[in-house]
């Protein structure tokens, strides 16, 4: 009996290995899709390590030096030094630290409620309960985000976690109304029909049996949204709305920086810079996943 | 009449859509008796996989009676005892929609011994494994393989051993193996006839193919515009077939030796397109396309009759030749 | 000279498992004015020879490693591209499974219609037709199709016809093309069976008139009975037996065949074997010489060799199987 349910066990196991390696492949066709995954892993790596790998990490944050400020690129400094003597090169890591943050937040806020609603709407297409579901999602979407942001964040105090929040609020009816159309025509599927009629629960059909079918669409869109969500949070920090200095925000950054044009251009360029290297990362992710989920047609 | 296992009483299923109400069922009336392979056989529009759908729930009838084992299940699944859920069972038509392709074979086969929950955990393996023995499948491959990874024979065998998962006694196969080549159709329907004796089944046999029908059945059922034309035990039928459209359909057949073109009946080719389940001619459904038709089949529907032991007929000039005795048209 | 010839074709798909030699040296022949049937079962590679001869084959997966087909004596592989189009438009004509696909939902019947007999027909007459011609030719090739009120189907769009409407307007476009080969894979496979009847009746009247050639691809034996002069039978990439199709299909030789015939319901009611034991191959690793050996009965250490020819059986029967050598 142990010797079987460790067989079984080896068994499962070597199936996900394969799934996973005929994924890789499919994934590795395209190299930018692997260039962008080197990126991300890297900036990832960067942000995580990001006191252990720069060089003045206390200077991150509230520091000055008007001695240092305003020196160009140099080898002390990479990205020389902003108008209160902070490394420019320190504050762009710790940049990303708060960026991929920002990200991961919202999309761990807002993918969620947007996913499950999403499927029980799909799956009682046609009753009321897809009326309200699907109609509160259009009045959500019917808003536009900029605006829907900045009037949150204006009515709370800007800060990250604010801006978070804002940012996962306009996230979910995407979500939902993207599983919506796919569960919808899930659910006429006979494999979901099979598992009614065997008398499964409702929860066992929409999270068994429809979601991992939904998965391809979001995963693909949620490595895209990464991209806007970063963006969207640098536009809000860029108009003061967001994270506060100190803070070593993106855009901050590049709006203080953006003064100074083109004299101390060092200031604006490397962190905008930065923040279209880590959209393009992703966006390149997420065309490459797009390609791990393409069904083949042979 | 033999004790039946499944009894269906003036079924009626009607779809109220935007071009009018669709009747794809209109008033039928047949019983299965346990042991037995019921064919039902029909075009598009007649109403045969509405009927399975309706036997096994999925839709509530719109009037009439559904009776399993002497009980009265004719609603939604959603209101059936579970007990019921386990012993009517159905295969579906299409092997590559039957099984969620994001899933193992083996999650798929535990859905059904979870939600009965037959057996403990450790049984639910060992109970797999016999399934997928039983569909002559080897097991330790086949567990966890995904759906894609197999042949449409194969899906169709891993839906069946689903189906049997929970033990049923009765088990609804809608065209099992319409979409499967002919090498592999003959494997699976022997081993449907073989379970079959083995587990005490009876089956209700959906298909269009009428020389399956006449390999595998017991009795035949012909259905057209949500009605039943003819019903008859499966030599009878084929040797004496009566209803014009049942005539229409032999004939259409397409054979391969001199000696089956011979059964086919000569005079009764096919014409005329299936009316829409929407715009169904008044009187007799089949009167625009019949040969054989008088002027009562343009404005009475006919009802079923019984024209020999076990054999009825729905067809005003098939009755009225049958009655003078001059046999059929 | 035949009229389509195709020679040891080799063709394959490249995919992550790695390379799937799927056609391996294909040969099949259509006389002028001939129907040939080529009858298959699901993964035999009968839709990738049609569509190697069409050149519609996904190149990136797909590769032709070897081969020709010859059209009228010109190798339809190696032609321009130009050349190709040419062909599919005044040579070469094709009815596929689906007719929700093939037609486009976003034109009525009428406008595709049109469309095809201005791209065939203009250039060869050399002189323009007018938009009266057309329209009538149109309506002519609908009602020759058994098509009733071809006024108003016209004007009708795909989703708004039954199937078999549907299939009888491929019909239609594919036959005013005026083309000298018909390539029609599996047409009827959709369609409920008295409909089939009805338009495989109705091919046949209307191949016979315009004495069109056909090579029509199905796995249906009895279909292929009515339609077809010749047949030709294929198994995992290569054709294993060929005779006219009455005498393949009453005295089968090649066991392939001989297990299929055994395998079809007949409506004399003799029951059903069991099938042909065993499954076809993993393109991937073919089995060696007479890709059917795995599943023969009769197999001989010969047959793991080498690919078996074609050996007579019988005067103009031909079986490719290491039993009937001598």
């Amino acid at each position: 009996m142990r010797q079987e349910r460790k067989a079984d066990f080896l068994a499962s196991l070597a199936q996900r290995r394969r799934t996973l390696a005929k994924g890789w492949y499919k994934y590795s066709r395209n190299p930018l899709s692997v260039l962008g995954l080197v990126v991300l892993v890297l900036i990832g790596l960067a942000a995580a390590l990001a006191p252990h790998i720069t060089p003045y990490p206390a200077q991150a944050g509230a520091y000055t030096d008007f001695q240092n400020a305003g020196k160009p690129p140099s080898f002390e400094h990479f990205f020389g030094t902003d108008r209160i003597g902070r490394d420019v090169f320190t504050r762009v890591v710790f940049g990303y630290r708060f960026s991929l943050l920002l990200g991961i937040v919202v999309l761990g806020l807002g993918v969620a409620p947007g996913v499950v609603l999403g499927l029980i709407a799909g799956y009682h297409r046609g009753t009321w309960v897809e009326a309200v579901i699907m109609r509160t999602t259009d009045v959500f979407l019917a808003v536009p985000p900029l605006v829907l942001a900045l009037a949150i964040t204006a009515m709370l105090t800007p800060n990250l976690l604010n801006e978070m929040f804002a940012i996962a609020l306009l996230w979910w009816p995407w979500y939902c109304r993207l599983v919506f159309a796919v569960s919808s025509s899930l659910r006429s599927q006979f494999f979901v029909r099979e598992a009614e009629l065997s008398g499964a629960s409702e929860a066992h059909i929409l999270f068994r049996e429809m979601l991992p079918n939904c998965l391809a669409p979001i995963l693909t869109k949620m490595t895209l949204d990464m991209g806007i969500v970063i963006l969207l949070g640098a536009s809000l920090s860029f108009i003061g709305l967001g994270a506060q200095p100190p803070t070593p925000c993106l855009g901050t950054m590049v709006a203080d920086g953006a003064k100074r044009l083109p004299g101390e251009w060092w200031g604006t360029i490397f962190p905008a810079l930065a923040i279209v290297i880590v959209i393009l990362a992703f966006n390149l992710v997420g065309d490459g996943l797009r390609d791990v989920f393409a069904v083949e047609e042979v | 009449m033999p004790e039946s296992i499944l009894s269906v009483e003036h079924l009626k299923k009607h779809f109220p859509t935007k071009q009018g109400l669709v009747r794809a069922i209109d008033d039928i009336t047949f019983s299965v008796a346990p042991g037995d392979t019921l064919g039902l056989v029909g075009e598009s529009g007649s109403g045969k996989t509405t009927t399975a759908q309706c036997v096994v729930g999925m839709y509530p009838p719109t009037s009439g009676e559904i009776r399993f084992k002497e009980e009265q299940i004719g609603t939604a699944f959603k209101r059936r005892p579970k007990y019921v859920k386990g012993d009517l069972r159905i295969v579906f038509q299409d092997p590559g929609s039957s099984l969620n392709p994001k899933r193992t074979i083996k999650q798929i086969l535990s859905i059904p011994l979870k939600v009965h929950h037959i057996g403990t955990q450790h049984d639910r393996l060992a109970r797999m494994k016999e399934l997928l023995n039983m569909v002559e499948l080897p097991a330790d491959e086949y567990l966890y393989k995904y759906p894609q990874a197999i042949g449409g024979g194969e899906k169709q065998m891993v839906a069946l051993a689903r189906a049997l998962a929970t033990n049923p006694s009765f088990v609804l196969l809608d065209e099992p193996t319409s979409a499967l080549d002919v090498s592999v159709q003959g494997k699976i329907i022997n081993l449907l006839i073989r379970l079959q004796r083995e587990l005490n089944l009876t089956y209700l046999f959906i298909t269009h193919d009428l020389s399956l029908m006449r390999n595998v059945s017991s009795r035949v059922a012909i259905m057209y515009l949500g009605k039943l034309c003819e019903i008859a035990p499966t030599v009878e039928f084929f040797e004496r077939p009566i209803h014009p459209y049942t005539k229409m359909l032999l004939s259409s057949i397409p054979v391969v030796s001199d000696a089956e073109e011979a059964l086919k009946p000569r005079k009764a080719i096919s014409k005329g397109e299936i009316p829409s389940p929407v715009n169904i001619p008044p009187g007799c459904s089949f009167h625009s396309r019949c040969l054989a038709r008088n002027g009562r089949c343009a404005e009475d529907d006919p009802a079923m009759v019984e024209v020999a032991e076990g054999h009825f007929v729905r067809c005003h000039a098939a009755l009225e030749s049958e009655l003078s005795g001059h046999g059929a048209a | 000279m035949a009229l389509l010839e195709a020679k040891d074709l080799h063709v394959g798909y490249r995919t992550f498992e790695g390379y799937l030699h799927v056609l391996n040296g294909v040969k099949i022949e259509v006389d002028e004015g001939e129907r040939v049937g080529l009858v298959g079962e699901t993964g035999c590679g009968k839709t990738t020879t049609v569509k190697t001869i069409l050149r519609v084959l996904p190149m990136p997966p797909a590769q032709v490693q070897g081969g020709e087909i010859l059209y009228r004596g010109e190798d339809v592989l190696r032609m321009s591209a130009r050349a190709v189009r040419d062909l599919r438009r005044r040579e070469i004509t094709a009815i596929f499974q689906d007719p929700l696909q093939a037609l486009n939902p976003m034109f009525t019947v009428g406008t595709q219609l049109r469309d095809i007999l201005k791209d065939s027909m203009g250039g060869r007459d050399g002189g323009r037709l007018t938009k009266r011609d057309i329209e009538k030719r149109c309506i002519v090739a609908l009602q020759e199709t058994g098509m009733p009120d071809p006024e108003r189907i016209m004007t009708n769009y795909p989703s708004q016809l039954s199937g078999g409407m549907r299939q009888r307007v491929c019909i239609a476009e594919a036959l005013s093309r005026e083309a000298r080969l018909l390539l029609a894979d599996e047409p009827t496979t959709n369609l409920d069976v008295t409909i089939q009847d009805q338009i495989l009746r109705k091919l046949d009247e209307l191949v016979d008139e315009k004495g069109t050639s056909v090579l029509m691809i199905t796995h249906s034996m009895g279909v292929v009975r009515d339609l077809t002069q010749r047949l030709y039978v294929m198994y995992a990439g290569s054709m294993v037996e060929t005779a006219r199709t009455k005498e393949l299909l009453a005295r089968p030789r090649h066991p392939y065949t001989q297990g299929l015939m055994k395998s079809v319901p007949r409506l004399t009611g003799e029951g059903i074997s069991e099938g042909i034991p065993g499954r076809i191959p993993n393109y991937l690793e073919p089995p060696s010489g007479c890709r059917f050996h795995p599943r023969c009965e009769h197999v001989m250490p010969v047959c793991k060799e080498a690919i078996p020819p074609f050996y007579a059986v019988d005067e103009d029967h031909f079986a490719a199987c290491y039993l009937y050598r001598s």
